[in-house]
């Protein structure tokens, strides 16, 4: 049943860009390729190849866990959540602190910001753990170089109380808020 | 007595200087090492009534790091004894103001407050930058090991171990490296 109201809306969807977008194409689009040119005789030829990551060789992956299949997402299979495989960061089990600069840029764009769950492959927590992790060390000013343009990229440069060094505590990325002592008198009264 | 024995036994009864380099240190949680050796409570010899503590030079205060969201929200309270003469100033503008003064306060509130106190604070010299007088410097003989790491900035690693170290995340096959 929801596969079809999904079909439905995906429908209805296409209906409506397709004047404006293009939705067909023969090739995975967004691939990354470079374009080569050689001459076969009397004949030239160009042809697009498909770059092989410059990380393939460099990933670490757990032993006893299966390689990532980032392009499935995991959501739409339909076991249930205690018979899912852990996401390779869970299944590492790496201690990252918000000082690793070297693993929280494999996260970023160039301009510093988070990539998306689809794009990184991580289960739900280790996507807002990283996530927050990221937002940490671009306030403590320790990827400069990763920022948008327009950013102060001088950490001494900034205003007032950003200009000085500052480090996070990352047990308290899933703290929840403790209620206030008046909030908790309300609450008692209202349940009177 | 032994080589060994000697010098541990003139260091317990000398006050020898400490340096303590504050840069990236939370100045709340480094007052309790300063405290114990400005009061000489890393001594054997320890007794309140006796006056064994060393002497600490701490520098770089300028660039101590406070945690999360104290630079704006740590108030430092005053009040100059005549109505409506209270002031909170917040911890960023008291570290505009001069640099060494969270970190005296940090070790100041550190210690009990007794008739030593202020003494013992005189015992404690702090330097917002590296320049120390010579005269100084010196002295020193020990140095505090630092509490936290100081973290390493991305742009200061060089880019060829940026580039080979390990990889936990891989680009999916449709993705525009921008």
């Amino acid at each position: 049943m929801a596969g079809l109201v999904r079909l439905g809306y995906s429908l209805a969807k296409k209906s409506i860009l397709s004047t404006t977008t293009r939705v067909i194409s023969t090739t995975n689009q967004l691939n990354i390729k470079e374009i080569r040119e050689r001459t076969e005789g009397t004949n030239l030829v160009i042809e697009g190849v498909t770059l092989p990551s410059p990380r393939t060789e460099l990933l670490v992956r757990p032993p006893n866990v299966t390689p990532p299949l980032p392009n499935i997402d995991l959501s739409l299979t339909k076991l249930p959540s205690s018979e899912k495989p852990p996401c390779y960061m869970c299944a590492l089990g790496l201690d990252v602190k918000h000082t690793d600069v070297l693993i929280l840029s494999q996260f970023v764009r160039s301009d510093g910001c988070m990539l998306p769950k689809r794009i990184t492959g991580l289960c739900k927590r280790q996507q807002k753990k990283i996530g927050k992790m990221v937002s940490m060390a671009q306030k403590a000013g320790l990827m400069i170089n990763l920022t948008p343009s327009n950013s102060k990229k001088d950490p001494t440069k900034r205003k007032d109380y950003k200009k000085f060094n500052t480090y996070f505590d990352e047990t308290t990325i899933f703290k929840k808020r403790e209620m206030r002592w008046t909030e908790r008198f309300k609450f008692r009264a209202n349940a009177k | 007595m032994s080589a060994a024995k000697r010098v541990q036994q003139w260091a317990t009864f000398a006050r020898s200087w400490h340096i303590f380099d504050c840069k990236w240190q939370d100045p709340y949680e480094s007052a309790h090492v300063i405290k114990k050796y400005l009061m000489g409570m890393h001594k054997p010899i320890y007794h309140p009534m006796n006056d064994c503590g060393d002497v600490v030079v701490c520098i770089n205060s300028r660039e101590i790091a406070l945690r999360g969201d104290e630079w704006r929200k740590r108030a430092y309270f005053h009040h100059t004894g005549y109505p409506g003469g209270a002031s909170w100033t917040l911890a960023w503008e008291l570290h505009n103001k001069d640099p060494t003064m969270i970190i005296k306060k940090a070790v100041y509130r550190a210690m009990t407050g007794n008739l030593q106190r202020r003494h013992t604070m005189q015992r404690l010299f702090i330097y917002p930058g590296e320049n120390v007088p010579e005269d100084v410097l010196q002295n020193v003989t020990n140095q505090i090991r630092q509490i936290r790491y100081v973290p390493k900035r991305l742009d200061h690693i060089p880019e060829e171990e940026v580039k080979n170290y390990p990889k936990v995340m891989e680009y999916p096959e449709d993705f525009v490296v921008k």
